[in-house]
């Protein structure tokens, strides 16, 4: 993978924001980068639906999945040999343990987009449960629907993903929804707003 | 009782594709008895098989949602499986529920569950499958689930990925290991892939374990045609891969996804077939869930965990704080031990129980497999019991009580044991007679059922102080206990006792020994001259082929450079000298040397306050002015720790830090990475943490702030489903009556929702929390 795409996730997780890190940092990202890239072993399981699941028709879904032909439900995780070893890190080297976690996190979403762009065209973002004002508790649907159990994953009582490097997407095929700060909870403290950047790249918008 | 190995047994195939095809739907364990006739007719479908089993994979305590109870569902299954008239085997899947440490179901839970449907169905089944498991330590708990509440038979399968792992990273050779190690009947690979697919990962079954090897694949690989799961591989096909594993040596066949009984049928054509496999050469190994040890050359066992003459691991051991040990654990892997001696022997704990804990926190960080190491049986078994994998029992003797206790305990479970050349009567003096004991003590093991390569031989290091006669003897002793067909051990550095220089004695002795056939020598691995002498010794000896390890490890040697410590990683920075710069910087290798050197010049107190917390507050400024981000932030904090680890060892008992603090995760909570930056931060301030790590009940909080009256609390969640949780935490803190204030911190929070759940204190970062921690306790 090329890794160059990815640190600039890995410097906003890192809190970076639109400071420019130095060499040493950049040392210690492509050393977990590589390592993140030889312990992942990425999983999915995703399913097609020509009209919404039930759980979906409901806010703020439906304005997301408005106009669109369809929707992909998808799960997807680095496994759980990456929650190993950052618990290892989070003993033997905890600076590393915090470049390691973003890392992982930076080549999840990546791989995601990626294997997303395999499925289908004109694919919206990734909605979540949890974004937006909805009920992380919707995840229990995505997880009876697709029983990820397979790959590995489960969901805690109260709603985590594990292994921690998993996630859930909800994705409107063919829909015109586009991200916006506008709805996000966290926006009055979003750092990023203050800088006047976001969180996420153009190429969504 | 049926057997099974010698010749092919067939097994039936898909159930799921099946019920799909008769057009039911819902739970699939409900339709045993909501529609017994259509659940009875595939089984009969599949009667060309040769043993049939039940539609129950989904029925335990844990994964079943359905409304029926789970003991009317099992027996209606059994009944309906037997309609095809052949012999029944139970099938028992996964939980579904991520077991610890990736997950928060426990050992013990996950037990109790497959225990229950064994005992609801040990009398009516002819035997038991374990189908589809992706985690060692549940498969684990579910063998000996069977095993102690059934005496049928029991096969045990896990599925493999494409890259010959499971899901939680055990390799064929591990799952095989470990269990044919707990007795399983047969063991193998069902799911997973198609049978083209799963090639590679049937030989390497056959080649490693000699009990007889299951196999049961999918139909090919699944192709998704319009919103369905279908697999395309024709019967010919899945014929013609099944007979050539059966042409490699698997005695059980069967199918798992998309088959139906018109492969069965073709496949049951193999059925009664003579099984022909070569015999498989026996290892001395042991292993975690991740990585099997063969113990051949030289392997490093570490000491460390033994409190004998460690003050800092007995007080650890008293005071409950495994963190402490698990730091241990990680060090001594990070300096390339490749296996650890685990003695929690202390006469004033509960060894059973500090046992247990204590495996079971350590293999969460550190994947070195363990020696368990304990005088009582209790304690091993516990030990062993939780271990995730095929430990070391350390240690029998030649004594017949002895070996009767502790023979039984590796049997059951599969352990490599190590025995000790010595008796009742102590240490015999010459070579000959601890050969003869060793011999004894192979022998014995040979009745319970315990193979030579499980057994190795600690021939005895007595001091060359007292009894320098003997120390040639235990040499000897290596090279004649070789002709046992056993591995051997010894605690190398008994040698030196009472003796000045003990290092160059220790190295000496540990060549000596090596050349003489010392498989496995128990030492400090932080000790770069003991660690060093194996390396060398691999390379004169030809083990490490072209001296490539030799190489990797000193092609930076330089003879000025002294072992002053060693970088945390290969971007660490360059040189500093001060403390200051040191701290500002986060270099962690030199924090101790440079933190010695001011406190030749300094008092204590002005080093912390001079050089450690200025630096601290620089790096805080920068943080929050945005001018350093968080890895930097976290190496300065875990440098400052190292300085007042030094600095603390020359303060007064009682005035080495600001207080205590307690931190945890809330109940429900695995995400800790934000509490692990603030325990950084906080501790390097100088306050001491107590840490009761993630996924923390109320009551557990409660007790710490109780026993250690700490100056704070700090709760952290992350999610909004976990705040309720911690509402319930700070209740039950100030309802028993805590005084300190609670800090709560987390992505979802903020001073508003900390108000509201009755906290005394919202931070937003590990700096802030430091900062208010200070001011509130100097008001």
């Amino acid at each position: 993978m090329n890794f160059l795409k990815l640190t600039k996730s890995v410097y906003a997780y890192l809190g970076f924001h639109s400071y420019a890190p130095d060499a040493h940092a950049d040392g210690l990202i492509e050393e977990c980068l590589k390592e993140v890239e030889k312990l992942s072993h990425f999983r999915y399981v995703y399913k097609y639906f020509g009209s919404p699941p039930a759980f979906l028709q409901k806010k703020p879904y439906e304005n997301y999945l408005k106009g669109c032909g369809g929707v992909i439900i998808s799960v997807m995780t680095l496994g759980a040999e990456i929650d190993r070893r950052l618990s290892y890190y989070g003993i033997s080297d905890r600076t590393k343990a915090v470049v390691f976690d973003a890392c992982a996190s930076a080549y999840l979403e990546n791989l995601s987009d990626e294997y997303e762009k395999t499925i289908a065209d004109n694919l919206s973002y990734r909605f979540c449960p949890g974004y937006g004002g909805s009920d992380v508790a919707d995840l229990k649907y995505i997880f009876e629907i697709l029983q990820p159990e397979k790959i590995g994953m489960s969901l805690t009582d109260s709603f985590y993903m594990l292994p921690c490097k998993s996630m859930a997407g909800i994705i409107a095929v063919g829909g015109t929804h586009k991200k916006s700060c506008g709805g996000c909870a966290l926006k009055e403290h979003c750092r990023y707003l203050k800088e006047g950047t976001k969180c996420y790249g153009t190429d969504n918008e | 009782m049926l057997r099974y190995g010698q010749r092919v047994t067939v097994f039936d195939g898909g159930m799921g594709s099946e019920i799909e095809k008769r057009g039911l739907s819902g739970i699939p364990e409900d339709l045993n008895i909501t529609h017994p006739r259509e659940i009875s007719a595939i089984h009969c479908a599949y009667s060309s098989a040769d043993c049939i089993t039940t539609n129950t994979f989904g029925l335990n305590a844990i994964k079943y949602r359905g409304a029926f109870g789970l003991k009317e569902l099992a027996e209606k299954a059994v009944e309906n499986a037997r309609t095809a008239g052949k012999p029944v085997f139970f099938d028992i899947g996964p939980t579904g529920a991520a077991l610890k440490p990736v997950g928060t179901l426990t050992f013990d839970e996950a037990y109790d569950a497959f225990a229950e449907m064994v005992g609801y169905t040990k009398d009516i089944v002819d035997g038991y499958i374990l189908e589809t498991f992706s985690d060692l330590y549940e498969i684990k708990a579910a063998v000996l689930a069977v095993k102690e509440n059934s005496d049928k038979p029991v096969f045990a399968t896990m599925t493999f990925d494409g890259s010959g792992r499971t899901l939680t990273g055990s390799t064929p050779e591990i799952a095989a290991y470990t269990l044919e190690g707990l007795g399983v009947d047969a063991v193998g690979v069902n799911c997973s892939l198609g049978p083209k697919e799963l090639q590679s990962i049937v030989g390497r079954f056959l080649a490693c374990c000699s009990v007889p090897v299951i196999v049961q694949p999918n139909c090919g690989l699944p192709v998704l045609e319009n919103g369905r799961t279908v697999y395309k591989l024709s019967v010919e096909e899945f014929y013609s891969y099944i007979e050539k594993f059966v042409g490699m040596g698997a005695a059980i066949v069967g199918g798992c996804c998309g088959t139906t009984p018109e492969f069965i049928d073709a496949i049951s054509r193999l059925s009664g077939k003579e099984v022909r496999r070569p015999s498989v050469a026996a290892c001395t190994a042991v292993c975690s869930a991740t990585r099997k040890v063969e113990i051949d050359g030289v392997k490093i066992c570490g000491e460390r965990l033994n409190p004998t003459g460690k003050k800092k691991l007995k007080e650890a051991l008293l005071s409950g704080d495994y963190g402490y040990l698990v730091g241990e654990a990680v060090s001594q892997q990070e300096a390339g031990a490749d296996l650890l001696d685990l003695n929690v022997g202390l006469p004033q704990i509960d060894e059973a129980r500090v046992m247990r804990k204590a495996v079971t926190e350590i293999q969460e960080y550190c994947d070195l497999p363990l020696q368990i190491d304990s005088s009582s049986a209790e304690a091993i078994e516990a030990g062993v019991r939780y271990y995730n994998g095929i430990p070391l029992i350390n240690s029998v003797n030649g004594d017949g009580q002895v070996m009767d206790k502790i023979f039984p305990v590796a049997k059951k479970y599969g352990a490599v044991v190590l025995g000790l050349a010595m008796d009742k009567n102590g240490v015999p003096q010459t070579a000959e007679k601890r050969f003869e004991v060793a011999k004894r003590i192979v022998e014995r093991a040979g009745e319970y059922g315990i193979p030579r390569h499980k057994i190795m031989i600690d021939t005895l290091v007595l001091t060359a102080s007292a009894e320098q006669s003997l120390v040639k003897e235990t040499v000897k002793a290596l090279l004649l206990v070789k002709n046992l067909g056993v591995k051997t051990a010894l605690g190398v550095s008994n040698v030196s006792y009472g003796l000045p220089n003990r290092g160059l004695l220790n190295k000496t002795f540990l060549t000596m020994a090596m050349t003489c056939g010392l498989n496995m020598p128990i030492i400090n691995p932080l000790d770069g001259e003991m660690t060093g002498a194996v390396k060398a010794f691999e390379v004169l000896s030809g083990i490490d082929e072209n001296s490539e390890k030799y190489i990797e490890e000193y092609k930076d040697y330089s003879a000025e450079v002294s072992a002053v410590g060693t970088a945390s990683s290969k971007a660490e920075k360059g040189g500093v000298n001060n403390l200051y710069d040191c701290v500002l910087k986060g270099i962690k290798s030199q924090a101790a040397v440079l933190c010695n050197k001011e406190l030749e010049k300094h008092g204590p107190m002005t080093v912390v306050n001079q050089s450690v917390i200025k630096a601290l507050d620089e790096v805080g400024r920068a943080y929050d002015g945005g001018k350093l981000f968080l890895p930097q932030l976290i190496s300065s904090a875990e440098a400052a720790q190292l300085a007042f680890g030094v600095i603390s060892q020359r303060l007064p008992k009682g005035e080495s830090g600001k207080g205590v603090v307690v931190l945890a995760t809330v109940k429900g909570d695995v995400h800790d990475i934000g509490k692990n930056i603030v325990k950084a931060v906080t501790q390097s301030y100088g306050y001491e943490v107590i840490d009761l790590g993630k996924d923390v009940p109320c009551e557990k909080v409660v007790e710490a702030c109780l026993e250690y009256k700490p100056s704070a609390l700090g709760l952290s969640a992350l999610m909004t489903t976990t705040v309720k949780s911690m509402e319930e935490t700070v209740a039950a803190v100030k309802g028993a009556g805590c005084v300190c204030p609670v800090f709560v911190g987390g992505a979802v929070l903020n001073a508003t929702v900390a108000k509201n759940i009755g906290a005394d204190y919202y931070t937003k970062d590990a700096l802030e929390f430091v900062k208010t921690l200070d001011c509130v306790l100097n008001k």
